[in-house]
């Protein structure tokens, strides 16, 4: 006989080996919560709409005055105004995506609609990321076109310090956050892909590589 | 959510949780896993009930929504790692009559199967079922040309196990 026949005679036979499931240890367990990747991926991006949505509220109020003194508040607010228009939109793209999983469609397709409510989320970021840089390259540039109002502003008591120095000094710190900004972006994003998205990308490729 | 929903849900589930069962079997390797898939899968099963139309057969249905568990929403828990596996207490208990080839053949068999990746699992899983091609390539969502194709390189290479 072949080896197949066999095993399949022998998978069939199987049946009466489980241990049956009462009424009560079923009705236990559709009462437990899911811990599955969806409910995972949901969370999570829920949290990042949220952080990256809020951190625009963590301005301190000092920043905001500084701005005021280079006559940008009315840069700012617009650019926030688009900013919550866009940040709507996002949102509203990730419910309809993540409305749309559904754990009947075909594998391949679930697995896309997971991929895709994912993706929403990181252009979310993305997006965020890039108007943080425009956003501070812009401000830069209009602060250092004004020297003498940022020396106001960075030392007002007047220390006696070289203004030269005094750039090199602003330019740097804000360097240095920039990269530990952009440090902190790649390990959340490594956690986030290396725990939940790799075996599901892993597979996923393997169906697009089977239907090419 | 509501009670008759519920216990309708219950009713049909125990009849053809042997469904379920067999593909905890093809997914993991130990009892802990088997359980703790198992429950996974019958979350999702609940989740899905209310929209369950009755257009297609349940038990197809479970299929669906126990390979999709199994392969893509599942997460891996860490409390499976610590305990023994199938294959060593199968081992054991057959290890009395190690004249017995089929039995071995078997052992090899499970074990290659383990071996396999997750949507090669679910083809050998559903031909283990005598699913038709057509259900096969519905449920994975691949064509039914390419079902066949990968299904018969699967069969090869589990025969190459046995007779290398």
């Amino acid at each position: 006989m072949d080896e197949l026949d066999l095993l399949k005679k022998d998978w069939k036979k199987q049946g009466d080996s489980f241990q049956k499931l009462s009424y009560d240890d079923i009705y236990k367990m559709i009462h437990k919560k899911s811990s599955s990747i969806v409910r995972w991926i949901f969370i999570i991006c829920i949290g990042e709409l949220i952080f990256w949505g809020l951190l625009n509220l963590a301005i301190p109020e000092k920043y905001l005055e500084i701005y005021e003194k280079f006559n940008l508040r009315t840069f700012i607010n617009a650019t926030q105004v688009l900013h919550y228009i866009v940040i709507f939109v996002f949102v509203y793209l990730f419910y309809k995506n993540h409305k749309a999983i559904s754990v009947i469609d075909s594998t391949s397709l679930l697995m896309k609609k997971i991929i895709n409510t994912r993706k929403t989320v990181n252009y979310y970021v993305y997006y965020n990321i890039i108007v943080y840089i425009i956003l501070s390259f812009i401000l830069n540039i209009i602060m250092f076109s004004k020297p003498e109002i940022l020396i106001e502003v960075f030392n007002p008591d007047q220390i006696k310090i070289d203004s030269d120095k005094l750039y090199n000094i602003i330019l740097i710190v804000q360097i240095v956050v920039f990269f530990i900004m952009c440090g902190f972006l790649w390990l959340y994003y490594r956690i986030i892909y290396g725990i939940l998205l790799k075996r599901l990308n892993k597979n996923y490729k393997e169906l697009e590589s089977l239907d090419l | 959510m509501n009670k008759d929903l519920e216990h309708k849900f219950i009713s049909e589930f125990q009849e053809h949780q042997n469904i379920i069962h067999k593909v905890c079997r093809i997914y993991t390797s130990n009892q802990d896993a088997h359980n703790d898939l198992f429950q996974e899968i019958t979350i999702q099963l609940w989740k899905a009930y209310p929209k369950f139309r009755g257009d297609s057969k349940i038990s197809t249905w479970m299929y669906r929504i126990g390979l999709n568990t199994a392969i893509t929403l599942y997460r891996k828990s860490k409390r499976s790692i610590v305990t023994q596996d199938f294959d060593s207490v199968l081992h054991r208990i057959k290890s009395t009559d190690y004249d017995n080839t089929e039995e071995e053949q078997l052992k090899l068999m499970y074990k290659a199967i383990h071996q396999l990746s997750d949507i090669d699992k679910a083809l050998i899983f559903l031909y283990l079922e005598d699913k038709n091609y057509k259900e096969i390539s519905n449920t994975i969502g691949i064509s039914e040309v390419n079902a066949r194709v990968k299904m018969n390189r699967i069969k090869t290479r589990l025969r190459t196990i046995l007779n290398p």
